[in-house]
């Protein structure tokens, strides 16, 4: 269905003005085209060395992109990028959510307007409990059907929304709950940053069912990653290298690629032209 | 039970109990040791077997002992609350609290002080905890907010062979004024403790903790921890030791200060000393804004960098 709201009334509650979290998104842009995140030319230097060289990609509603890249091309720095964190806000190009122009956006405004981080190592937090985690200290109206469906998504039992986000839970554990989080939030545009890091590789249908589930609802769900076996979950991938999407396509053939030619690469982030894929 | 002339002080002190988290239906149970104080007045007491209470009125407060026989293991927690509704004056409470072996307990204690103008409440705790007994004292304030009461707070305790104890102090929900708050506990062989203190500051408030283990016997252990939010113009001092004097004796110290803006002043001492050499102490130490990580992760999630540092702050002095 498509919707005719205004961009503003998807945020619903801007920092400051009200207390619930709305997460009531609509996946169609404001003049009723497919909705869609595009980042363009974007560039980040850091003590000299581009992080980030003229990215360009974009992303489409209800398809799960792979990032595939080996380690130290990027890849987190690109989720920072998009997720608009403080320390990564540097960048020079630009970043568009369903038509309009967000580079300027806070974490927190970016959030409302329906982008999501799913961290690599998540936080812990001492003295908060899972519960109040995943409803944001109450703000976020879940009901308990709601919290318990979705733990068990992840593999978790309700006992745990009585648990601590703190020490007592193990990394994977608390990787677990912030893929509930990320569920629950019900996001437009869902990145995880290496969603199987943590967690043991038994859980793979676990994660499956975690992004068909985010597809289903329309979210373009981007996933970060230097696994093949996650990248090749993905409708798309695209391959970082220094800083560039290196190459794009189905997931097969661009792991393929970095199976055959990233594994043992000696130019790391220094994208040299073979098989006519690098774009210089 | 509460005195008969006593009952429109103690609706008014537990209208104030109740903000700080309390449950006053527990004051009127008969199976619930309980004690309230209003200025120097007893005006309510119930005890049960096996834990005997006396109280006498002194000339700015009220002394206390708690008496709890070997072996006794109450289900329920025993209350204390103390309160001052004036403005002005000072209040002196001296508890006196003895738990024989091998018993377990609990006690949560409430000070009110709803009105402090210009109040001083000075109170020392001194606790014996027996051998292989376990005793938890939980001890939560509300001030005014004017900032006007004082409080002077000193437990001392040794814990017997094999005891454990647990000492949690908490001054969050409301001013402070001004604070300080001392607590040191001596360990016997095996015995274990942990102590700590959560303060909220607000607006020119000054906290100074001082909190020491003396880990005197063998196999002992012990963590003293100090958590402090430091917001407008409040200062906080804060003074963490340990005292490694025993073979296999651990202990911790901890102190974590987080700041909000240019004008508070704060400082923490860690303080270590061993003097024998198969103890083992370990210290650690921050004072910062909120952990940028923690920030970016609820802001990820919508929240604004207001509500995330409130969520945060709130579970970590909880």
């Amino acid at each position: 269905m498509r919707d005719q709201k205004s961009p503003e009334s998807y945020t619903g509650n801007m920092p400051g003005n009200v207390d619930v979290i709305n997460r009531t998104y609509d996946c169609v842009d404001a003049n009723g085209g497919m909705f869609m995140l595009e980042v363009k030319e974007i560039k980040l230097v850091r003590e000299d060395r581009k992080i980030l060289n003229n990215l360009t990609a974009s992303f489409e509603k209800g398809r799960v992109y792979a990032i595939l890249g080996n380690n130290g091309v990027g890849k987190s720095t690109l989720s920072y990028v998009l997720m608009g964190l403080e320390s990564h806000k540097d960048y020079e190009g630009n970043i568009f959510l369903d038509g309009e122009e967000i580079d300027l956006l806070s974490v927190s405004e970016r959030a409302r307007k329906g982008i999501s981080l799913g961290w690599q190592e998540p936080v812990r937090f001492e003295g908060l409990t899972v519960r109040e985690y995943l409803t944001l200290g109450g703000k976020l109206k879940l009901s308990e059907e709601e919290l318990d469906e979705t733990l068990s998504t992840v593999g978790l039992k309700k006992e745990y929304l009585d648990r601590f986000v703190d020490e007592s839970l193990s990394g994977g554990e608390r990787k677990r709950v912030e893929l509930a989080s990320i569920i629950l939030l019900n996001p437009r545009v869902t990145i995880l940053d290496e969603p199987d890091s943590g967690i043991d590789i038994m859980s793979m249908e676990m994660i499956k069912h975690v992004l068909e589930r985010l597809r289903d609802k329309g979210s373009i769900v981007i996933i970060i990653t230097h696994r093949e076996e996650i990248a090749r979950l993905a409708d798309e991938a695209y391959l970082l290298c220094g800083g560039r999407m290196l190459a794009s396509g189905v997931p097969e053939e661009i792991v393929s690629f970095y199976r055959k030619l990233c594994d043992s690469c000696q130019h790391i982030n220094e994208p040299v032209k073979e098989g006519g894929l690098a774009n210089d | 039970m509460i005195e008969s002339n006593y009952e429109r002080e103690f609706t008014a002190i537990a209208k104030e109990y109740e903000k700080s988290g309390g449950n006053v239906s527990d004051f009127l149970r008969k199976d619930i040791v309980s004690i309230i104080v209003s200025g120097n007045k007893v005006i309510g007491k119930n005890t049960v077997d096996s834990v005997h209470v006396r109280a006498k009125e002194l000339d700015n407060g009220v002394e206390i002992w708690i008496d709890i026989d070997d072996g006794t293991v109450i289900e329920n927690p025993i209350h204390l609350c103390t309160g001052y509704l004036k403005p002005e004056g000072t209040q002196d409470i001296l508890i006196h609290n003895h738990l024989g072996d091998r018993a377990k307990v609990k006690f949560i204690s409430h000070c009110v002080f709803p009105s402090g103008v210009n109040f001083t409440h000075s109170m020392v705790a001194d606790t014996d905890v027996g051998k292989h007994s376990e005793m938890l004292y939980e001890d939560t304030h509300m001030h005014s907010k004017d900032g006007g009461v004082t409080v002077k707070a000193t437990y001392n305790t040794i814990v017997r062979e094999g005891g454990s104890f647990r000492n949690l102090f908490y001054l969050t929900k409301t001013r402070v004024g001004k604070l300080f708050v001392k607590m040191n506990v001596s360990l016997e062989k095996y015995a274990s403790a942990h102590i700590e203190s959560k303060v909220y500051e607000r607006e020119d408030d000054y906290v100074e903790i001082d909190e020491e283990l003396y880990l005197n016997g063998e196999g002992s252990s012990g963590i003293a921890k100090t958590t402090v939010f430091a917001t407008d113009r409040s200062r906080a001092k804060i003074i963490n030791k340990a005292y490694g004097n025993a073979p296999f004796s651990r202990g911790h110290i901890e102190c974590n200060e987080i700041i909000k803006g240019d004008s508070v002043e704060v400082g923490t001492v860690p303080e270590l000393y061993v003097t024998n050499e198969k103890a083992e102490l370990t210290h650690e130490a921050s004072i910062g804004r909120v952990n940028v990580k923690q920030m970016e992760t609820l802001m990820s999630k919508g929240l604004s960098e207001e509500e995330a540092t409130d969520m945060i702050v709130r579970g970590m002095l909880r």
